[in-house]
């Protein structure tokens, strides 16, 4: 390739990735998190302080639905809790609308999916969307095309030296050198890794606009229809008019999750049902269930709700090409193909993601360091404050959230507005803490501040559930566990990075963003 | 660079689309048992245009070349109906 467009493809990568690493470096950390989801929710609501609803009977809770809101009989949804300490939820249609509603809110169902005031899914919608609603969603679908453009253009510009620099990390004098070594092979590394979540990312953010946009232009309106054949599962019925009794959901779980295991997949965790004609002698349940070891995790298995008898299966092989190839982009996605292993694979990966972006901002001020000159480039300080504001910041905000939650859990008080005020007031602070203090020294407060609350909250979580860890039989109190473990580790890399970061602007070369010489 | 960035973006877009809806055409039952898969193709040939419109000497190259590379594509999908 010549000198030139290798020239601006390196552009290419360095603007793409800079303009979208900020809200990259976001989304990794979280999605990181994300990966523990049902761990997460189960932190926040152990078995001993179990949400409210929870003992609600799924049977009570359809009853409860179909007397209230008649209309829905012919077409709801259930979605079933994650553990038995969170509660189901019903949702429907209603004036074009999504309602949702759990047993105790039936009467006034909301349009919002999100628990309000759940951690898990506070973090999830910073993850896909900054926790901004519709346009920050289509935010991270722009920023999911920017960072593939930057994947592209970063493998063709590493692409003549990709075996040979492989390997290679040298640690030396020339620091700039390091830093592009671990910035390259981890990208290189991690490259599939990368790849699923920038074509995914950009598809699961763009969907509603990309399908209109196809729609009008390539396949003369009938894109929706076909889209709906592609991945409709149920058996085509029409309700008979004939009042009939429905067998109970729990039956009709277990009938379904015999059948997928009948079939080719090891296991079958059924999370979402989907009825259609209730409480009709043609009524047919959709057992939707989360199967592992296999691409197409998610899988269906339709069945006569009156008898139980199965009606059609679309499970692990049985999927068709449409099917398996939507359920992979979710498995991929999300990491939910291959148990524990995958999930710590994930979380592993999203973290050296986060890495990536940061290192791609600390190697942009690298080469424009002034190698000669205490005073450093006023775009390279300004990068510098950027990137310690918004990056240590998000991981801050987000221990901020943890620990909020935690007390409100405590307090018994509804956590959904103390998380949001205390994840973006901490990040929005620490970003102007970046402007006006020193560089060196508000990167490594904030990162001291961010390990010691990171910690304490683990700790104090540790500490008071220390007996019901102990004696609480229930699978739960592992995520409990894992979660503080996990923290108190994360806690002590901050801790270690602020250590890192002490010892560069004390000893480090003066002549750096880095250095308090530069600063005093 | 930001011409041709958008030469990469606003022709790539239905130059993919085009190209993705000619694919399926070869395919039996017109690609239906396909969609969700090229559905998903869509995004990376959509960046791979974007990042081949840099390849090009100059904006107007970028631009003449996508344009023709659009007529066509078009004309195509015109023609198998």
């Amino acid at each position: 390739m010549k000198a030139a467009t290798l020239r601006t493809f390196q552009t290419v990568h360095t603007w793409t990735g800079l303009i979208a690493g900020f809200a990259l470096f976001i989304a990794f950390y979280a999605g990181a998190l994300t990966v523990f989801h049902a761990d997460i929710a189960a932190w926040q609501n152990p078995p001993w302080r179990s949400e409210g609803d929870a003992d609600v009977s799924l049977a009570t809770l359809i009853e409860r639905l179909v007397a209230d809101h008649p209309q829905t009989k012919d077409d709801f949804g259930i979605v079933l809790p994650s553990d038995a300490s969170h509660a189901a939820y019903a949702y429907w249609q209603e004036d074009n609308q999504t309602r949702f509603a759990t047993y105790s809110n039936m009467a006034s169902p909301s349009d919002d999916e999100g628990h309000a005031g759940s951690l898990a899914d506070f973090i999830y919608a910073l993850h896909d969307s900054l926790g901004l609603p519709v346009v920050g969603m289509y935010l991270m679908g722009i920023v999911s095309l920017l960072y593939g453009l930057a994947l592209l253009s970063g493998v063709v510009i590493h692409l003549p030296r990709l075996l040979g620099d492989l390997f290679a990390l040298r640690a030396g004098h020339n620091l700039k050198r390091l830093w592009q070594d671990a910035h390259n092979a981890i990208g290189v590394v991690s490259l599939p890794f990368h790849i699923i979540f920038a074509v995914t990312g950009a598809l699961l953010c763009l969907f509603t606009l990309l399908f209109a946009a196809l729609n009008g232009l390539a396949f003369n309106g009938k894109l929706y229809e076909a889209y709906a054949q592609a991945i409709n599962t149920a058996p085509p019925r029409t309700s008979s008019h004939i009042a009939a009794a429905m067998l109970p959901p729990d039956e009709l779980i277990d009938r379904a999750r015999q059948a997928a295991k009948g079939g080719n997949v090891s296991s079958f965790e059924p999370d979402y049902l989907h009825y259609m004609h209730y409480g009709d002698r043609h009524a047919v349940i959709e057992v939707r269930g989360l199967s592992q070891h296999t691409l197409g995790t998610y899988g269906t298995v339709a069945l006569s709700a009156v008898d139980g008898s199965v009606l059609a299966m679309h499970v692990g092989s049985t999927h068709t090409i449409n099917g398996i190839s939507n359920s992979a982009m979710y498995a991929l996605h999300f990491g939910s193909f291959g148990g524990r292993i995958v999930q710590w694979l994930y979380f592993a990966l999203g973290l050296a993601g986060a890495f990536l972006f940061y290192s791609g901002n600390l190697l942009w001020i690298e080469s424009r360091r002034k190698r000669r000159h205490i005073d450093q480039p006023r775009r390279t300080r300004v990068m510098a404050r950027a990137t310690i504001g918004v990056c240590i910041g998000t991981c801050l905000g987000i221990s901020g959230a943890f620990a909020v939650t935690w007390i409100a859990g405590y307090l018994g008080v509804d956590a959904a507005w103390p998380q949001r005020v205390a994840c973006y007031g901490l990040f929005l602070g620490a970003c102007a803490y970046a402007c006006i203090r020193p560089i060196p020294r508000a990167a490594v407060e904030l990162l001291l501040a961010t390990a010691v609350l990171t910690v304490g909250v683990a700790f104090a979580d540790l500490i008071c559930n220390a007996d019901m860890l102990i004696r609480d039989p229930s699978p739960q109190h592992h995520s409990v566990l894992g979660v503080d473990l996990t923290a108190l580790c994360l806690g002590l890399v901050f801790m270690a990075f602020a250590r890192a970061a002490a010892r560069r602007a004390r000893r480090g070369d003066p002549h750096s963003v880095w250095a308090l010489a530069s600063t005093s | 660079m930001i011409a041709r960035y958008l030469a990469g973006v606003l022709l790539g877009f239905p130059l993919a689309a085009w190209l993705l809806r000619l694919m399926l055409a070869t395919l039996p039952h017109r690609g239906a048992e396909w969609l969700i898969p090229a559905l998903i193709l869509f995004i990376p040939l959509w960046i791979a245009l974007i990042a081949a419109a840099f390849a090009f000497r100059n904006a107007a190259r970028a631009w003449v070349a996508f344009g023709c590379a659009n007529a066509a594509a078009f004309a195509l999908t015109q023609w198998i109906g």
